[in-house]
């Protein structure tokens, strides 16, 4: 199994290499809006510092559920029968997909991250603490359109779909995150806020490896 | 037909309404608080209704019983209904309590969220013809789902916000006074049974629209009436 999950992750980022939709297309339509916000709220520098963690994170949010989809283009009856008669276990190739949306979204949070820090200047004390939030965070996202892409997909209407889906159900996980980078600014504790986004990505993870079979089924 | 379970409902709910009108005012809101009559049970029954669509759409996965599939989208349909009058019983309480509809309170964002998860679960349920295939994919949806609940049960308690903390459902006795208990658990038990009646009808709907898509679609509309015309000749 952890074989069929390495093989499919390669296939997956090799996929986006070729593809760059993720390099080359969501960052910087990503970046486009941390543009756009601040002519739609003002040029106030102190409000800025004070929105701009929060706007990553929304950011992160609803542009993470195009990245997670962008693989549900390639996923069809086909290829889904060609694994099956492979033997690859649908465990397997949730994990996978799961794994290359939690690399994509790192990289997406990482470039989109550094970019809030410039143009928005927020002032984060602790901010290495980010290095488990951003990655625990995307985790989660990615596990969601993950699910979401599996749930809608073959429809024709998956691409408007899926967002329905996913950014209600990632609440939980905007909440914890910004929670705490807010921890971070006031300097208050924010390890129940990892703690949220730990087991809301743990819950996620046994509900997509138990129901990626019966999800499968033709 | 009327079955048993629909007078049922209407007469609790009628005896309901009456005790919620019957019952002494509120010490401090006055009759405003009656409001609550219709706000607690509806809350109730979002958490009931969409907790039951996880129990059916687990039922489903495991037995492949189309009925369970059934009784799921209609627990969905109905929860999504008593989510939104939750929603605008509580604003229009707001409205004089808190001087506002709407507030940026935990409770009432997670909530509307809540709301929206669950209209996304019933438009991934229209947007399947097959209905084993729309089954699957929407069980699998209403297990995750599913984790709105505790979060907006215990929003209350993880956030300070305007919505008080439980009333009811909390350690330690209830804090409110014995007839407005009364009153108040007499109109979740009445919604209960509406909710009861309302799944059954709609389970039922969902059986007969089922069984109306498989009909033979060709015969029915245009019968034997028209046919192609005969090629004559072959081709070239």
């Amino acid at each position: 199994m952890i074989r069929h999950i390495r093989v499919l992750l390669a296939a997956h980022l090799r996929d986006e290499r070729r593809a760059g939709e993720v390099g080359l297309v969501i960052i910087p339509f990503g970046l486009v809006a941390l543009l756009v916000i601040p002519m739609a709220v003002g040029i106030d520098t102190p409000l800025l510092d004070r929105i701009g963690p929060g706007l990553f994170w929304a950011v992160l949010v609803l542009f993470g559920t195009v990245v997670t989809q962008r693989q549900s283009a390639t996923e069809g009856d086909a290829r889904r029968d060609l694994f099956t008669l492979l033997g690859v276990d649908p465990a397997a190739r949730f994990a996978a997909a799961a794994l290359a949306g939690t690399i994509l979204l790192t990289v997406f949070a990482v470039v989109v991250g550094s970019v809030t820090m410039v143009l928005y200047d927020p002032t984060i004390p602790g901010a290495a603490w980010l290095a488990l939030i951003v990655p625990l965070a995307c985790a989660g996202i990615a596990m969601v359109g993950t699910l979401a892409a599996a749930v809608a997909g073959g429809l024709g209407t998956r691409s408007s779909l899926a967002p329905l889906l996913v950014v209600p159900i990632s609440v939980p996980i905007l909440l914890a995150a910004a929670q705490a980078t807010e921890g971070l600014r006031a300097g208050a504790g924010i390890l129940r806020w990892i703690l949220l986004l730990a087991v809301v990505d743990v819950v996620l993870a046994l509900a997509g490896v138990l129901t990626a079979r019966p999800l499968e089924e033709s | 037909m009327i079955k048993p379970l629909d007078v049922a409902a209407g007469s609790v709910l009628v005896t309901a309404l009456v005790l919620g009108l019957v019952v002494p005012p509120d010490a401090v809101q006055g009759d405003l608080q009656r409001i609550m009559y219709v706000h607690v049970p509806s809350a109730w029954l979002a958490y009931l209704s969409f907790g039951l669509t996880l129990v059916f759409g687990v039922a489903y996965l495991r037995t492949r019983r189309i009925r369970w599939d059934h009784l799921a989208g209609a627990s969905a349909e109905v929860g999504v209904v008593f989510t939104g009058l939750a929603l605008v019983t509580g604003s229009i309480w707001g409205k004089p309590v808190w001087g506002v509809w709407w507030t940026w309170d935990a409770r009432l964002v997670l909530t509307a969220v809540m709301f929206f998860v669950y209209l996304g679960y019933l438009a991934l349920r229209r947007a399947f013809e097959d209905p084993e295939v729309r089954a699957r994919r929407a069980s699998v949806y209403g297990i995750v789902a599913v984790a709105q609940i505790p979060l907006v049960h215990f929003s209350v308690v993880w956030w300070r916000g305007l919505h008080q903390p439980p009333t009811v459902l909390r350690p330690g006795d209830p804090q409110i006074d014995g007839p407005l208990l009364a009153a108040l658990l007499a109109a979740v038990f009445a919604f209960t049974v509406v909710y009861a009646a309302l799944v059954s009808r709609r389970a039922e709907v969902a059986r007969l629209e089922d069984l109306a898509a498989a009909l033979p679609a060709d015969g029915a509309v245009a019968g034997a009436g028209i046919s192609a015309p005969p090629i004559v000749g072959g081709g070239r």
